[in-house]
C-alpha cells in the first residue's frame, strides 16, 4: 500500500464527513475501490492548466478557448 | 418479409401508400415479441394493449387522411430512465420501486407527436452505470453480453421486437450495445436532442438517441426528436431540420481521418480488419483519407471517470442514503467510492474537458469524419470480467467497452455506429463514424451511403438465431 492510499477505517472515515455512514464489512471494498478511482484521475494532475476553466456548462458547438496542453 | 422484419422507413412507406396498416405492423411486432421476448429478456414492460389501442387509432387518422410523418403508425421502444407519463420508470433498479412517471419526457413527448407507437420499456444496466446489462442476452448468441447500457433497446431492434427504440448514452451506452447486437445507434451532438425527463448518469456527459436497423431510419428519429428544450441546461437552440440523407453515394471530396493513434491500439484483430475494409469501402466511394493524431488520449479515462463517477455519486445521495440495500452490488459500491473523490479531481476533469475539446475542434478542421471501431472486441460472452491483449495488458471489459466511446461524450461531438461485418464466430463488428458539432447530416451521409453500396443482413440471421437458441 502506497502512502496515499486509504485505508479501510479512513475509507469509513472519510465516507462519514460526507454524511454517509458505511457498514464496516464494507470499509475495505470501498477503500480498494476509492483508490482505483483515484489511480485513475491521478493523471490529470500532470496537465498544465493554467488558466483554463472548467468546461461545466458549454455549448458542443463553440470553441472559445485558447489554452494550451 | 413479416412487417415486423421492416426497416422503419419501408414501414412508413408502406403505411403512407396504405398497403400496411399500423395495426398490422403492432400485431407483427408484438407476435415478435412474444416468440423472442422469453429468450432475451430486453424488456421490463411490454405494453401490449396500450399498443394496439394506439394503433387502431393511428390506422383511422392514416385512413382520415391526416398522416403525420414516417413514425406514424411505427411501434418503437424506449429505455426504462425515459419517462411516460402514468409509467413506471424502473432504470431497471429495486430502488425505483413503487415509481411512476407523472409526465411524458421530452423525448416521449415528441414520438407521440409524431405517430409513434410505444410497445414497452426496455432494460438498462441498473441507473445506466454499467456496460453490459446482465438481465438482457445477446440478440444474436445468449451465451454472450449485450452491451449496454442500453442493452434491452439494442437487442430488441436487432431481434424485431421493436422497429426502433431509443437510448441513453454516457460513455458509449447507445453505441456499445448497438454494436454488439448488428444495428445502429446514434450519440447526438451534446445538447442536441433534450433530456428533460430521462433518468441522469452523469449531466455533462449524457445524451438520448436513436437505436435503429439502418442509418436512414435514425435520421427519420433524430428528425423528430432534436430541438431545443429550455427544461434541459444543455439544450442547443439548433433549427429544425430534416435529417433524412439523400440518396447519393458519392463522398468524392470527403475527408475521412483515419486515426494513427488510441483507436487501433488494443483492438480485436477481426474487428481492426472489419472497419479498415468498410474505410476502404468510403475511398471506393470518393472519400480521401487523412491520417490523424487524437489528441490528449492519455488523458480520456482520466476525464470521463472524474466527470462521470463525482456526477452519478450526486444524483444517487439521497437514496444511497436512504435504501443502499436496493442497488446492485456493482454500482452500489462505485457510488459510496464517489463520495471519497474530491472537488479538486472533479474540476480538473471539467479544465481537461475543455482543452479536450478544442484540441478535438482543431482536429476536426482538417477532416469532415473520424472513422473508427466502435468498440475494441465484439461480444464477450457473459461471464467474462476481464480481457487480456496480445502484449499481456489485462482490461476490465466495461473499461474496453468504454475506451473509445468516451471521446464524443467528453467532447460532445457526434458519433454514429455502423454495422460493418461480423467476427469468427459471427457476432457483429460496428464502425463508428465521429463529426463535428452539429454535423449529424454529414455522418448520416456517409453511413447511408455506406449501408446502400454495402448492405449488410440487418437482423435477419438474427432472427432464425432467435427463433431456435441452442441449448
Amino acid at each position: 500500500m502506497s502512502a496515499v492510499e486509504l485505508t479501510p477505517a479512513e475509507a469509513a472515515r472519510w465516507a462519514a464527513r460526507a454524511g454517509l455512514v458505511l457498514p464496516a464489512e464494507r470499509h475495505a471494498a470501498v477503500a480498494a475501490v476509492a483508490d482505483h478511482i483515484h489511480r485513475v484521475v491521478a493523471v490529470l494532475r500532470e496537465l498544465d492548466l493554467a488558466d483554463v476553466p472548467p468546461a461545466a456548462a458549454y455549448r458542443a458547438g463553440q470553441e472559445e478557448h485558447d489554452a494550451a496542453a | 418479409m413479416q412487417p415486423h422484419e421492416l426497416s422503419l422507413a419501408e414501414a412508413a412507406d408502406a403505411i403512407r401508400a396504405r398497403r400496411l396498416s399500423p395495426v398490422e405492423l403492432v400485431d407483427s411486432v408484438l407476435g415478435r415479441v412474444e416468440e423472442a421476448e422469453p429468450h432475451l429478456g430486453a424488456y421490463v414492460t411490454v405494453a401490449a394493449e396500450q399498443a394496439r389501442r394506439a394503433a387502431a387509432e393511428a390506422e383511422h387518422e392514416v385512413a382520415q387522411g391526416c398522416y403525420r410523418g414516417p413514425l406514424h403508425g411505427i411501434p418503437m421502444a424506449l429505455k426504462d430512465l425515459i419517462d411516460v407519463s402514468g409509467m413506471p420508470t424502473t432504470a431497471s433498479s429495486r430502488v425505483r420501486a413503487g415509481h411512476r412517471a407523472t409526465a411524458d419526457s421530452a423525448v416521449a413527448a415528441r414520438l407521440g407527436a409524431a405517430g409513434a407507437i410505444l410497445l414497452g420499456k426496455t432494460h438498462t444496466h441498473e441507473f445506466a452505470f454499467g456496460l453490459t446489462t446482465p438481465q438482457t442476452r445477446n440478440a444474436w448468441d445468449p451465451g454472450r453480453v449485450a452491451g449496454g447500457s442500453s442493452g434491452g433497446s439494442a437487442v430488441a431492434v436487432a431481434s424485431g421486437t421493436a422497429t426502433f427504440a431509443l437510448g441513453t448514452d454516457t460513455g458509449g451506452s447507445i453505441r456499445v450495445p448497438a454494436a454488439l447486437n448488428g444495428v445502429v445507434g446514434l450519440k447526438p451532438t451534446y445538447g442536441l436532442v433534450p433530456r428533460h425527463g430521462v433518468t441522469s448518469l452523469s449531466w455533462s456527459l449524457d445524451h438520448v438517441g436513436p437505436i435503429t436497423r439502418t442509418v436512414e431510419d435514425a435520421a427519420l428519429v433524430l428528425t423528430a426528436l432534436a430541438g431545443h428544450d429550455p427544461r434541459d441546461p444543455a439544450s442547443l437552440s439548433a433549427p429544425a431540420a430534416d435529417y433524412r440523407p439523400g440518396p447519393a453515394t458519392d463522398l468524392t471530396g470527403l475527408r475521412v481521418g483515419l486515426p494513427r493513434t488510441y483507436y487501433f491500439d488494443h483492438v480485436h484483430p477481426q474487428v481492426e480488419a472489419a472497419v479498415r475494409s468498410a474505410v476502404a469501402q468510403l475511398e471506393a466511394l470518393g472519400a480521401q483519407l487523412v491520417e490523424v493524431d487524437i489528441p490528449m488520449t492519455r488523458y480520456i479515462q482520466a476525464t470521463q471517470w472524474g466527470l462521470m463517477v463525482p456526477e452519478a455519486g450526486s444524483y444517487h445521495e439521497g437514496s444511497l442514503r436512504t435504501v443502499p440495500e436496493r442497488y446492485q452490488e456493482d454500482v452500489r459500491i462505485l457510488l459510496e467510492a464517489s463520495e471519497l473523490m474530491s472537488a479538486g479531481d472533479y474540476l480538473r476533469a471539467q479544465r481537461a474537458r475543455t482543452l479536450m475539446r478544442a484540441e478535438w475542434a482543431r482536429m476536426l478542421e482538417r477532416v469532415d469524419v473520424i472513422a473508427a471501431p466502435t468498440v475494441p472486441m465484439p461480444a464477450v460472452r457473459a461471464d467474462e470480467q476481464t480481457v487480456t491483449w496480445p502484449d499481456g495488458t489485462t482490461e476490465s471489459v466495461s473499461d474496453a467497452y468504454v475506451r473509445l466511446c468516451a471521446p464524443a461524450n467528453i467532447t460532445g461531438v457526434p458519433a454514429l455506429t455502423v454495422p460493418v461485418g461480423h467476427d469468427a464466430a459471427g457476432m457483429p463488428i460496428g464502425l463508428q463514424l465521429l463529426g463535428r458539432p452539429l454535423d449529424e447530416p454529414t455522418l448520416l451521409r456517409v453511413g447511408h451511403a455506406y449501408q446502400q453500396t454495402r448492405p449488410g443482413p440487418r437482423g435477419h440471421t438474427v432472427r432464425s438465431r432467435v427463433s431456435s437458441p441452442s441449448p
